[in-house]
């Protein structure tokens, strides 16, 4: 569990460092709003993990001060696909933790899961792609 | 005892007290079933699986859009992918429960249902939500092998709910 927990902690840690990124491409307020919501989300992912983490006595490594971007983010419409590349690979974190872990722990990943997937369903709305859902979000 | 013999000859990377603490547990599986001692005779039917009302509520659904589609023409493009999902969704509960696949009925336009597709949507989405709650809970319960799967699905109705906003 400690191994999955940790990768889903990565993930966030790099969604936080995305939305940076994102935030400052964006347009419009409602597009800024979004981002700042979501970006507030993974913080307090990321704090809970971190909490969960200690108390299982598992070692974490810090977070990578930057990170290498999978395509240039350089204006909104590749802001707007990177928001749901990393809404789709914090998903893909969070399903992972679902087999490896119960009730209190599992509830959490399913929360954070299903989280994911509707944020990256509302950047996929607001980028016009469609179709606007994946019939399984997080599956690679 | 056979299998025992079986395992140890076919399997040597695993320790010697792995095999014999899985023989203990595998005999101890054996003497209570064939004991009877809880009930799971042949005679008792099997209950259903604990995923069925997640496949029935894919069905009823993919339905529905079905049906939401063909009366109301100008919400086809938006309800056709969703459909798809639970249809993806149908095959995948089926092989794991072990079932064949249900066949959703052939979409029926009622002469009724005509005209508001904000209440259609209104809706679609009540429903979506509902069966949110069903995957929820039947991911919490499952066991670990079943627990992506239905997390997945549970998170793919809340995404539907989202789009049909």
């Amino acid at each position: 569990m400690n191994e999955q927990l940790s990768a889903a902690l990565a993930a966030e840690e790099a969604a936080i460092y995305a939305y940076g990124l994102i935030g400052v491409r964006l347009s419009g307020e409602g597009d800024r709003t979004e981002a700042r919501t979501a970006e507030q989300v993974h913080r307090d992912r990321r704090d809970a993990l971190v909490s969960r983490l200690a108390q299982l006595n598992a070692s974490t490594a810090p977070a990578p001060a930057a990170y290498e971007l999978p395509f240039a983010v350089t204006d909104r419409a590749s802001a707007l696909k990177l928001a749901i590349h990393v809404e789709d690979g914090v998903a893909a974190a969070w399903r992972a933790v679902l087999p490896v872990t119960e009730n209190a722990d599992r509830a959490t990943a399913l929360s954070a899961l299903t989280d994911a997937a509707v944020r990256a369903t509302r950047w996929r709305r607001l980028a016009k792609v469609t179709p606007m859902t994946l019939p399984f979000p997080g599956h690679p | 005892m056979v299998l025992t013999v079986w395992v140890v000859i076919r399997d040597n990377r695993h320790t010697r007290r792995a095999v014999l603490g899985a023989t203990a547990a595998s005999l101890g599986a054996a003497t209570l079933a064939g004991c009877g001692i809880f009930g799971n005779g042949p005679d008792q039917p099997s209950a259903p699986d604990p995923l069925q009302r997640v496949l029935d509520e894919a069905v009823a659904l993919a339905a529905a859009y079905d049906r939401a589609a063909v009366n109301q023409p100008e919400l086809a493009q938006r309800l056709t992918p969703l459909a798809a999902d639970h249809r993806a969704h149908i095959t995948e509960l089926a092989r794991v429960i072990g079932t064949s696949a249900p066949s959703a009925p052939a979409p029926a336009s009622s002469a009724a249902a005509t005209g508001d597709a904000v209440a259609t949507l209104k809706s679609l989405r009540a429903a979506e939500q509902a069966a949110q709650k069903t995957a929820n809970t039947a991911c919490r319960q499952a066991p670990a092998a079943r627990a992506a799967l239905v997390g997945s699905i549970a998170a793919c109705r809340a995404t539907h709910a989202e789009a049909l906003r």
